[in-house]
């Protein structure tokens, strides 16, 4: 690479790490933790790409009554909240969608399903159940509340009169009055299945753009990476693609017997410290390093399959006279991984095609699973790009002969004929 | 060596996955609405407890982290009485759970206010207790510690007269810190099996009478020396070493203990074992 351009690659790798450095820096810690949570961020970051996205974040329903359930189910009284796991039985129970509508009765009271409010100059009498929303309390309710997947906010002049009990939920009391007890479960198995919560689907527009933000991200990432691995750690990339481009089945196959022993490996490694009575105070440390460790074997081999497949296509289109600027690492990254980020590319586009987008879907999935695996065996065949035996580079031992010093080879490389010497003529 | 260990490692990985607890978290309280007097009663069957004063706006709070196949949280006010449960009760068809203190997860922090009186009363199981009584406005309290390792602490004067004070174990170990902050006119321990420590450290405002019962276990006793300290003890097969202490009679008598403003009158019986006193300085 040229010196200007070397530049310009340094500063934009300078800008895209510095920031992370300097954000990450106070949070830093000896335990290994931002490692998990690097590696962590990254796999979310794959499965937004691998996956369809979904919000964790169950919006409440609309607000809306709770109609009164019919004579053959048995009402929910709640007039004693003192022993709240019978409450919430009951709630388990009655809070079953009978054909497909929910219905409920409360003895002296209300059900309401999403958010609630009691206004300031409101005043309610009798009990209140609210199902998966927030009770705002500004006036008055002269009973008790329950809550199902919801806080109970007590605003400042707020009154409940009687208990309070949320299931799944927390009570925020902001200078609020309650007359009688707060009891709160935060965790609660009352709605197995959340009530009308499926928010709609995002539009094909949006899971589109969604999709190829993340494609793009995702591969912007590894670019950086991949940069940031050519300018430091060249050698070891190359001999990495190089095994990946020479043994290719030998990297593949290598790869999937190394994905299958991961586990075995880590459990042996935990067992054998363990037993060594002295190698237990290692293992947070060991268990950390091995897992960066097989990230960067698999990320880095990743980026060496890249690197291999942009240096054949880049080698090809020399081959055939094209005239390309600067034909180095960087570029064969760039090319490589455009190669492979086009097949994600194509399905964020035409995902959203039935039958067409899973097909390529999966075909994304499974070339990537592929070259990954066959990046990860190279990785540890080639030991992280130190051994050279697989990258088609060593010279045959046959020909480490004394001749080899001064001779022209005899084999494996033809001999070129040197421009205006003389074959030598029989019987000068 | 190495298959002892990994019989142990066997071991700990089976007994921890047959133990596997539903852990859950509950909280629960209540506004203080001017209430002058509480009565409470906590019940903790297993696991770690700490209680201490807590908000003045709240009349009591409970957080607690409970096994949830085998225990109930129990939170019931009693408007009109003004009494108060607090605790875990067994859910009744769990049986009862066998297992080392390291695997009793369960968790409880109970507070109370420092605006009402209390009587206090607390039973324990299987429990490492820490409870801080200072800062309370103690007018009672009663304690079982049935299998524990209970520390009780008046690290600050009660902010109320206390009448009486009764505590009891079975096979326990109790340490009580600062009794002379407790002002309690009157404490009584009965153990079973154990080991008993009574620090009558303090601020003493006023005399006091105790009465130690001890099967098989040893009292130590601490002992201030700014109070007048009468101490009859009745044993059998104990040990005992009255250090400091002048006999007259059938009893032992700190010296001074006729001019002393406040007394502080110990009746020991024990059966076997051995007291033990420390002066504190």
């Amino acid at each position: 690479m040229r010196a200007p351009s070397r530049r310009v690659a340094l500063v934009a790798l300078a800008a895209l790490v510095v920031p992370r450095l300097a954000f990450a820096a106070p949070r830093l810690n000896p335990t290994g933790a931002r490692a998990v949570e690097l590696v962590h961020g990254f796999w979310s970051l794959v499965s937004d790409v691998a996956g369809p996205t979904a919000d964790t974040q169950s919006p409440h329903p609309a607000p809306q009554a709770i109609p009164q359930a019919s004579a053959g189910q048995a009402p929910v009284p709640l007039d004693d909240l003192s022993k709240p796991t019978a409450i919430e039985a009951q709630l388990r129970s009655a809070l079953r969608p009978h054909d497909g509508a929910l219905r409920i009765t409360v003895p002296n009271g209300t059900a309401r399903l999403g958010d609630f409010s009691i206004g300031s100059n409101e005043s309610i009498s009798g009990h209140l159940l609210v199902v998966q929303g927030t009770a705002d309390i500004y006036g008055k309710l002269l009973g008790n509340l329950v809550t199902v997947g919801g806080d109970v906010v007590l605003h400042p002049g707020g009154v409940v009169s009687g208990d309070i009990l949320t299931l799944g939920g927390e009570v925020r009391d902001e200078g609020g009055e309650i007359g009688g007890e707060v009891r709160t479960f935060r965790s609660t198995s009352v709605l197995a299945t959340p009530i009308e919560t499926r928010p709609a689907p995002p539009s094909a527009i949006e899971t589109l753009f969604r999709r190829l933000a993340g494609a793009v991200g995702v591969f912007l990432t590894l670019g950086a990476l991949g940069f940031g691995l050519v300018m430091f750690g060249r050698p070891n990339l190359e001999v990495v693609s190089d095994t990946v481009s020479h043994s290719f089945g030998r990297a593949f196959a290598t790869g999937l017997l190394g994905q299958l022993l991961l586990l075995p490996t880590f459990g042996m490694m935990v067992v054998g410290l363990i037993l060594s009575v002295v190698g237990i105070v290692l293992l947070p440390f060991a268990v950390v390093v091995y897992a960066l460790l097989v990230v960067v074997a698999a990320v880095g081999g990743y980026l060496a399959v890249a690197h291999a497949m942009g240096e054949t296509y880049t080698r090809r289109r020399l081959a055939l006279g094209v005239m390309i600027g600067s034909p180095n690492s960087y570029r064969y990254l760039v090319v490589g991984l455009g190669a492979l980020g086009a097949l994600w590319m194509a399905w964020a586009l035409f995902g959203w095609v039935p039958v067409a987008g899973d097909l390529i879907r999966g075909a994304a999935i499974l070339v990537t699973w592929l070259l990954g695996t066959a990046g990860f065996g190279a990785a540890l065949l080639s030991r992280a790009g130190i051994r050279e035996n697989f990258a088609g580079r060593l010279i045959p031992p046959e020909a480490l002969t004394d001749e080899y010093l001064w001779a022209t080879p005899q084999f494996g490389v033809t001999a070129a004929k040197r421009p205006g010497s003389r074959t030598p003529t029989r019987g000068l | 060596m190495r298959g002892l260990l990994l019989s142990m490692l066997a071991l700990a990985v089976g007994a921890s996955a047959a133990s596997a607890q539903t852990m859950r978290p509950f909280s629960t309280y209540r506004q203080w609405h001017g209430e002058t007097s509480t009565s409470a009663r906590l019940e903790f069957a297993a696991g770690a407890l700490r209680l201490a004063a807590g908000r003045p706006a709240e009349l009591y709070r409970m957080d607690v982290l409970y096994d949830a196949d085998r225990y109930q949280p129990m939170s019931d006010f009693d408007a009109a009485r003004g009494d108060v449960t607090l605790g875990l009760r067994t859910a009744g068809n769990g049986g009862l759970r066998v297992v080392s203190k390291g695997q009793l997860r369960q968790t409880a922090s109970v507070t109370f206010s420092p605006r009402s009186d209390l009587a206090l009363a607390v039973a324990l199981g299987a429990v490492d207790g820490d409870l801080e009584l200072g800062g309370l406005r103690l007018t009672n309290l009663e304690l079982e510690a049935g299998a524990s390792r209970a520390t009780v602490r008046f690290s600050e004067p009660n902010a109320a007269r206390c009448r009486d004070a009764v505590l009891s174990s079975g096979a326990a170990e109790l340490t009580v810190l600062g009794l002379g902050n407790s002002r309690c006119d009157r404490i009584a321990f009965e153990g079973g099996v154990g080991r008993v420590t009574l620090d009558f450290g303090g601020a003493w405002t006023s005399s006091s009478r105790v009465s130690v019962k001890m099967a098989l276990g040893a009292v130590a006793l601490r002992l201030p020396r700014q109070i007048g300290v009468r101490l009859t003890l009745d044993k059998f097969l104990a040990t005992f070493d009255p250090q400091g202490l002048v006999r007259r009679g059938t009893a032992y008598l700190s010296p001074g203990y006729d001019q002393a403003a406040r007394h502080l009158d110990i009746d020991i019986t024990t059966a076997v074992g051995g007291v033990t006193i420390d002066w504190l300085e």
